[in-house]
């Protein structure tokens, strides 16, 4: 009953290259932006904060499949030219930015102002207080819900193949369309998704579990 | 015209069309809430009982559904299922799909929430002589419903926006509406800015729901 399965694997896998591909440069460039703007979000002025809160407010009140429709067909009505991968890839990314922003802006909002005020009392400069005291705690803070949310981007870069961009589910769909063995063939997808994100969540639920541990 | 005037008129042309598209997320979000919930509970006593036979497979299930893509869930149910001799309608696969990975979540809200109330709660009830579902009822209940509701509205907000897979069924929902406008007409990056305004006011509004529900609750106690 499988065969088709295992006859149509190598396919499936390479679709399976695309998606992880996909998903390490989400996750990275989008963590990474995440992280600066909710740096940004905790220290910054009246206006800056303003922006900010703006940016996360509209993006996480729109669902990414939107929002890479919002890319695909931006990048055009700019002038510009780029393939799918690039339009809904930065899409995705600036809206996984905006979950990170969110989350390293409160991390660093629930270390206790009481510290701050120590580490001003001893002298430190801003920047010095940043580093020493408050990011080295924050970090710690955000490290769980900023695995989760690398996990839940992975998962959404399947929707990309709704936009059109080749990857394991779109790969998915064209062997079903092929063999119209479509139950073995999405089990199979999902096997390999599971293999993906499966192993992320238990390191999540394992850095939740050592940070109570540690409260 | 100028681009403004002949994007207005567009747009105005649209607006039925995507109010009606509008009208069909409320419908399946409607749908897939309850029973998202109802999933969820209906998984808490297998996902709690002690028994390896029970909670294990319960704990597979769930993980698995945890762990893999709603589209590719949403697509295992729509093309599946006429293989297995069921030909139900893409509004209803979509709203199934939304609902078992959204239960799936659930189940984990709640057992948390459960888990929280410290075990001197349920040893003092049982020893007024409450038994157990008294006990679970009266004492464990009320306090887990309150730990609850937060996480509940966060997870309303992110289902309601889960509907717009759906479109990838062919359910001529909100995005999918936007979608086929684009195709007849000119304009593109506005039909979604418009879009994207739609499901912004909706997600708004059901924060602002969840959070005027969170603090009636919590200050009835």
């Amino acid at each position: 009953m499988f065969d088709v399965l295992i006859g149509n694997l190598t396919y499936l896998l390479r679709g399976a290259v695309m998606t992880l591909w996909l998903a390490v440069a989400v996750v990275t460039l989008g963590t990474l932006l995440g992280a600066g703007i909710g740096i940004l979000a905790a220290v910054g002025n009246r206006i800056i904060r303003g922006t900010i809160t703006a940016y996360i407010f509209i993006l996480r009140g729109i669902p990414v499949l939107v929002v890479m429709f919002l890319g695909y067909y931006a990048f055009p009505a700019l002038g510009l030219r780029v393939n799918t991968y690039v339009a809904v890839g930065f899409a995705q990314i600036v809206y996984v930015g905006a979950f990170t922003a969110e989350i390293v802006r409160s991390a660093i909002l629930s270390v206790h102002p009481e510290q701050i005020a120590a580490a001003k009392s001893l002298g430190m400069r801003r920047t010095a207080i940043l580093r020493e005291v408050i990011l080295p705690q924050a970090i710690r803070i955000a490290i769980p819900p900023l695995l989760n949310n690398a996990l839940t981007a992975i998962k959404q870069t399947s929707y990309a193949s709704v936009v059109g961009a080749w990857e394991l589910t779109y790969a998915a769909r064209e062997v079903v369309e092929r063999t119209l063995a479509s139950f073995q063939i999405f089990l199979g997808v999902m096997a390999i998704y599971f293999a993906i994100c499966y192993p992320l969540s238990l390191l999540a639920r394992w850095c939740e579990k050592r940070l109570m541990a540690t409260h | 015209m100028d681009y403004l005037a002949q994007t207005a008129v567009l747009l105005a042309g649209l607006f039925p069309k995507l109010v009606a598209g509008f009208l069909v997320t409320l419908g399946i979000a409607a749908a897939a809430v309850p029973l998202a919930l109802l999933f969820g509970l209906l998984l808490l006593a297998p996902r709690m009982d002690r028994r390896a036979f029970i909670c294990a497979p319960t704990i597979g299930f769930i993980e698995l559904m945890r762990n893999t893509p709603l589209l590719v869930q949403i697509y295992l149910i729509y093309f599946g299922l006429p293989l297995l001799g069921f030909y139900p309608s893409e509004f209803a696969c979509g709203v199934a799909g939304i609902a078992l990975q959204h239960g799936a979540f659930l189940v984990e809200t709640y057992r948390g929430a459960i888990e929280t109330i410290s075990q001197r709660q349920w040893d003092a009830a049982r020893a007024i002589g409450m038994g157990r579902f008294k006990a679970f009822r009266h004492v464990i209940l009320p306090q887990a419903i309150l730990k609850i509701l937060g996480p509940l509205g966060n997870q309303v907000i992110v289902l309601t926006k889960d509907t717009s897979l759906v479109s990838a069924i062919g359910v001529m929902e909100l995005t999918m509406t936007g979608k086929m406008a684009i195709e007849r007409s000119a304009v593109s990056v506005e039909i979604f800015v418009t879009v994207a305004l739609f499901y912004l006011v909706l997600t708004t509004a059901l924060g602002g729901a969840a959070r005027l529900i969170e603090h009636r609750a919590a200050g009835r106690h």
